[in-house]
């Protein structure tokens, strides 16, 4: 759902305008961030489909040269979370409370120390990263995608996910660690390991 | 030469710790003046250089390797054609 309630007045011409020229261009990150978090190229497509006529009916509650990418991306997660997550053809990896009880502890950095070397990271071809960012829960990975991806800053991603911006920033912590962590199983298994680097 | 002020500071006032420095810079969460000192303080503390060195080449290869994937032409033309028919009707 788009919470804000209209408070612009646009005509028609005005509201094909700002579709147009504000909200188009952002269509080719917003298709990656719908792939990214359904792994699928058709769902991608609903969402991004569906988030764009969500934009178009509510555009009143869109304030003209505003951040209109942050505003669809916020439109897309709740469409998200709302229509597509409990359909998802994603099984569920983690027990999501478990993994924020684990990384909220004071182990975690202690335990986390990944054997990674930029070395085996610029040996890997493409599909270890990409397999090592799907493979992380979707409120780590959105972070990840968010920030490195789309380069949001902490308030956007505060505003986007609706949580605290002190949880964006443990929650972007926690994800880095976990992805340099599974990244480092990868390189162990090309072979990579303290004593050959 | 004098050692410049560190600008990293917590709400408290006191100094942010390495890792502190490191999760804002990496995050792009820095003014110019942080960037400049964070960039001069990791000549003198090696591991905030290799774990800054890392985590860097981490953010370049998932802005590489995980933007691809060209958005299907027919979404554009659907999606033109359903504002079009929302405008006329």
């Amino acid at each position: 759902m788009v919470e804000e309630k209209p408070h612009q007045k646009y005509t028609e011409k005005e509201k094909k305008e700002i579709f147009n020229s504000e909200f188009m261009p952002h269509i080719r990150s917003m298709y990656n961030f719908g792939f990214r978090l359904t792994f699928d190229r058709d769902d991608a497509k609903d969402l991004v489909q569906d988030t764009y006529l969500k934009s178009y009916r509510f555009i009143e509650s869109f304030q003209k040269g505003t951040n209109a990418k942050a505003w669809l991306f916020r439109i897309l997660k709740n469409s998200f979370i709302n229509d597509y997550r409990k359909k998802s053809k994603e099984p569920s990896k983690v027990d999501y409370q478990e993994v924020e009880t684990y990384y909220n502890s004071d182990e975690v950095d202690r335990q986390i120390t990944p054997d990674l070397r930029v070395e085996s990271l610029k040996d890997m071809i493409g599909d270890e990263i990409s397999n090592a960012l799907n493979s992380l829960d979707v409120d780590f990975r959105t972070v990840i995608i968010l920030s490195d991806l789309e380069e949001f800053k902490y308030e956007e991603m505060a505003k986007i996910l609706d949580i605290p911006i002190g949880t964006v920033r443990s929650r972007l912590h926690r994800a880095r660690n976990l992805l340099k962590e599974k990244l480092s199983e990868y390189a162990k298994s090309m072979g990579y390991n303290k004593s050959n680097v | 030469m004098s050692k410049p002020n560190n600008p990293f500071l917590k709400e408290d006032g006191t100094k942010c710790t390495c890792m502190d420095m490191l999760q804002q810079m990496l995050d792009s969460e820095v003014t110019n003046e942080q960037r400049d000192y964070f960039k001069q303080h990791l000549d003198n503390c090696m591991p905030c250089y290799k774990t800054y060195d890392l985590e860097m080449t981490i953010k370049e290869l998932l802005k590489s390797k995980c933007c691809g994937g060209d958005v299907p032409p027919d979404l554009i033309i659907e999606l033109q054609a359903q504002i079009n028919q929302k405008i006329s009707t």
